[in-house]
């Protein structure tokens, strides 16, 4: 498929028009309390928790973080499941080997949550500032020591780079920057390519769909849905080289990100989670 | 290579690359606020030309002072114009 047809064939998941119904009013009646409490019961034993996880382990403070944050996030496709189905195609500790950095295409503020899909926890997100301004998560991504790539430096951004993979970490970006609005891959920018080329990391492409069916941008109430989270094979920054190699790089994933979205086939078999 | 011809190079290079809204690409738009770049896109936009129409321009300091479109367009005509009369 060429770029061009990839980029018109580019379909929403949103297949049907947003209902209402009697599944979604139970959804939205159980779980956004449930979450509710689910996040208050993590910050009241967060303070017992970490220090004993500190203590029997021996791990610095936001290795402990990610992890907390990773069964956070399995918590919560817990209280998601009886009202979405979660999916994951092509993720196995085999095929995600660290380091590497994970890129995602970004439709739903939900889209972080279903990072607990993966089968790692050592993930350290890089995001925009703003959500480093939700108060009752804020300290916590700080503690992780995840990436606020709006106020960080390029050198600052390629040291923190260098720190997570030397560790044997991710790093994961949203290269969209925004979550879509109508479902289509928006353009990438270029931060995650240039570290790849850089660091000499590899990329691990993973395509999330459904999540906009689930709370896409612009509504306030839950629906019912099938969230598919699907890695893509590693992509090797050595195969991109010259000085515009990041840019190579950079089309070559996202290519493979819309081909994959427009439905296109890979060996892997779903598994349901 | 005329200079709407120029321009409709640069456009098409920039519109490639970074797949901006074709009825943002006007020559006012400025490449922070209208059209989304940020710092590293300005870096990787250099690159872009440098590739569309084979020379150098990363070490020239007017490149620093482009804020819009239309800088870009007058930047690349003039640089074009002048490999073109020292050939």
């Amino acid at each position: 498929m060429t770029r061009d047809a990839a980029l018109r064939d580019q379909t929403r998941s949103r297949a049907a028009r947003p209902r209402f119904g009697p599944a979604a009013l139970l959804m939205n009646l159980t779980v956004y309390p449930l979450m509710a409490l689910w996040t208050l019961l993590g910050i009241a034993i967060f303070p017992l928790i970490f220090p004993g996880w500190k203590l029997v382990t021996g791990w610095g403070s936001d290795r402990i973080m990610r992890h907390l944050i990773w069964l956070y996030g399995r918590g919560w496709l817990l209280l998601m499941s009886p009202f979405v189905r979660f999916r994951r195609e092509g993720l196995t500790v085999a095929g995600i080997r660290p380091p590497a950095i994970l890129i995602v295409n970004h439709r739903s503020f939900f889209d972080t949550y279903c990072m607990a899909l993966l089968p790692v926890y050592d993930i350290t997100f890089a995001v925009r500032a703003w959500p480093f301004r939700m108060f009752w998560y804020g300290g916590f991504m700080r503690l992780a020591r995840y990436l606020d790539v709006e106020n960080l430096s390029w050198e600052e951004c390629v040291a923190a780079g260098r720190r997570v993979f030397a560790a044997h970490g991710f790093l994961l970006f949203f290269p969209e920057g925004h979550r879509s609005r109508d479902g289509r891959l928006q353009r990438f920018y270029g931060g995650a390519f240039k570290l790849a080329r850089e660091t000499g990391v590899p990329v691990i492409p993973l395509c999330i769909t459904g999540t906009d069916v689930l709370l896409p941008p612009g509504r306030f109430w839950l629906q019912p849905a099938r969230v598919t989270l699907r890695a893509l094979p590693p992509v090797h920054p050595s195969q991109f080289p010259g000085p515009s190699g990041h840019l190579d790089l950079r089309r070559f994933v996202r290519d493979r990100m819309v081909e994959q979205l427009n439905g296109g086939t890979t060996e892997q078999r779903p598994t349901r989670v | 290579m005329t200079d709407q011809e120029i321009i409709q190079g640069i456009d098409k290079a920039l519109l490639e690359e970074f797949e901006f809204n074709a009825d943002d690409m006007r020559p006012e738009a400025a490449l922070g606020e209208t059209l989304g770049l940020d710092s590293l896109d300005y870096v990787d936009m250099v690159i872009v030309l440098e590739r569309a129409f084979s020379f150098k321009i990363r070490d020239e300091e007017a490149i620093r002072k482009i804020r819009t479109l239309g800088d870009i367009h007058a930047f690349v005509i003039g640089k074009y114009r002048q490999q073109e009369r020292e050939a």
